[in-house]
């Protein structure tokens, strides 16, 4: 404080300008928002323009308008609620043993998923997604590129994903499903023999589980025809920060709160690639017995 | 862990000194952490740490109303809690012990990742001390506050557990809607309260055990059980009736006695 005085003091010596520069000079760190610890931005980070109240809009009219909205989709979910379960009846939720969640036939559809690479960390792979012929399914497609961002500290790099978004309801609340009648994740997709994994990630109520990861391969099989490729859930192995933990454990489907489906592919090839994806759902197997693939391990 | 249980049980029923129910309620909650988290899957771990946040809030809170009293009257008799602060404090501590309305929302989330056997030690045993609590302070307690927790309760534990398809979770809000009837009455006829308690706590048993033995968590699961104990079944659907509170089955009893001395005193 008495340096920032003597500092502020000895300023009128450089002209009456440089009062306020050495002021900011001082205290800039304090003052800028950015994270205290760092304020490296990463090669393929965009830098920030506008602070996140900045972004607020405060017009009057939107905001009736968006009130409007969330007050029907509550009136639609208390409508469900009195329905059944996830909105249908019980005898549905009960007797059912497959389930589309999601089929891509309009650009809406492809609104619900976020496609990313490692652009984000500075890498150099491409990915796009469109509807495919006909509106029939969505297409995947991209360039996938392992040249690693010279920046130091990033040691691998080549992938590009597309993850679901998030369901909420009205208000902005985390919507709750039930898989739990379901045993296998259901593709039908049209691949180019590069093999995928994909990852379930449940939304965990704590922050210290907010890295775990489900996740297993799909390998598809190229060329012409379509396949249908079934995933059984206690196939998922258990992951956290991208290293597959000892500990695993099947994952619970009964809370599938926020839950996030993507596929990611990063087989360390060069070159392009292409998924086609007509529909994702749920299916109850009642030949597939297996509760969990892997061990267990007890502790006493 | 079992025998901490039952000896944390007991120090709390059997205690005249708020320090001896608190610890009783501590060995309780401590005790049923690593049952809880046994299988060590994380939403497991999660309920255990939902479950110990709560707990101890509400520890805490009764040691504060405690401690309260005992700085304004000098005693730590727990029969003998006079100051209105304490008294306030204390309800909102065992709401939250209970996990009566509006402090409910941890129940469902700890019953559901807590193992069928767990979850049954939690819905009865755990209830126990701090039902013991609420009736040895029952006339120093606010009747206003005690009642409208109980309407909330009674009426949103039926609300919320309708379209559930998670049989603990319905089992929890079954409870929640339980305690609400042990509250109400509590502060007329504290000894309708812990009939209530004994008959829920048993019919309660008999579900949980049930489940148990079927390894029904789901009700999809619970539809095909018919088939591996017809029996069993037939008794399920018994006890989950006598649950609801339908005449003639035991469960009616507790309810027709709460509303005939609700209606002696002018409320229903």
């Amino acid at each position: 404080m008495a340096v920032a005085v003597v500092l502020l003091s000895g300023a009128p010596f450089h002209g009456g300008c440089c009062r306020h520069k050495v002021f900011l000079s001082l205290l800039g760190p304090l003052l800028s928002n950015s994270k205290l610890y760092s304020s490296y931005r990463r090669p393929g980070a965009e830098p920030k323009k506008k602070l996140s109240w900045q972004n607020a809009d405060f017009s009057f009219k939107k905001s009736i308008d968006h009130l409007k909205t969330q007050l029907s989709l509550l009136t639609k979910e208390t409508q469900d609620y009195l329905q059944g379960p996830g909105g249908h009846p019980l005898s549905q939720h009960v007797l059912e043993q497959t389930r589309v969640l999601w089929q891509f036939r309009s650009q809406e559809d492809l609104n619900k998923w976020v496609i990313s690479s490692d652009v984000e960390i500075g890498g150099k792979s491409k990915v796009y997604i469109k509807l495919g012929r006909n509106n029939q399914a969505a297409l995947l497609y991209g360039t996938l590129n392992t040249e690693v961002p010279r920046d130091g500290e990033t040691k691998y790099s080549g992938y590009c994903s597309m993850r679901s978004r998030p369901a909420v309801g009205s208000f902005n609340r985390k919507k709750y499903y039930d898989w739990s009648n379901f045993n296998s994740l259901y593709l039908r997709v049209r691949g180019d023999g590069r093999p995928w994994m994909v990852n379930i990630y449940t939304d965990p109520y704590f922050s210290h589980q907010k890295d775990d990861l489900y996740s297993y391969f799909m390998f598809t099989r190229g060329g012409p025809y379509w396949e249908e490729i079934k995933i059984p859930f206690s196939k998922f192995f258990f992951s956290s920060r991208g290293r597959v933990q000892d500990n695993q454990h099947p994952v619970w489907l009964d809370k599938a709160s926020f839950l996030t489906l993507g596929l990611t592919i990063g087989d360390k090839v060069d070159g392009p690639f292409q998924l086609e994806i007509d529909f994702i759902g749920l299916l109850n197997d009642r030949a597939h017995r297996e509760e969990f693939a892997y061990e267990t391990y007890d502790k006493n | 862990f079992t025998t901490s249980l039952l000896l944390g049980t007991t120090m709390t029923i059997s205690s005249n000194h708020w320090i001896m129910a608190w610890a009783g309620l501590e060995i309780n909650t401590l005790a049923i952490l690593p049952m809880i988290s046994k299988s060590h899957h994380p939403r497991a771990i999660e309920a255990a740490t939902k479950y110990f946040l709560t707990q101890a809030t509400a520890s805490a809170l009764l040691l504060f109303s405690s401690m309260i009293n005992a700085w304004q009257t000098g005693q730590w008799d727990i029969t003998q809690l006079t100051n209105p602060t304490s008294c306030l404090i204390l309800t909102s501590a065992i709401a939250m012990k209970l996990g009566l309305v509006p402090f409910h929302f941890w129940f469902p989330e700890v019953l559901q990742g807590a193992p069928l056997t767990t979850g049954l030690l939690l819905s009865t045993l755990m209830k126990f001390p701090p039902i013991t609590l609420l009736y040895m302070t029952s006339p120093s307690l606010n009747p206003t506050v005690l009642t409208f927790m109980a309407i909330l309760s009674t009426a949103l534990g039926g609300w919320m557990g309708l379209n559930q398809t998670q049989i603990r979770k319905i089992l929890a809000f079954s409870s929640i809607s339980h305690l609400g009837w042990m509250t109400i009455i509590i502060s007329y006829n504290p000894k309708l309260t812990l009939l209530n308690f004994y008959l829920y706590a048993l019919m309660t048993t008999a579900t949980f055990l049930t489940l148990n033995s079927t390894k029904a968590s789901k009700l999809s699961t619970l539809m095909t059980t018919w088939t591996k104990a017809p029996a069993l079944n037939a008794a399920l659907l018994l006890t989950l009736l006598s649950l609801a509170g339908l005449p003639p089955l035991t469960g009616f009893l507790p309810k027709w006695l709460i509303i005939q001395e609700l209606t002696k005193q002018d409320m229903a």
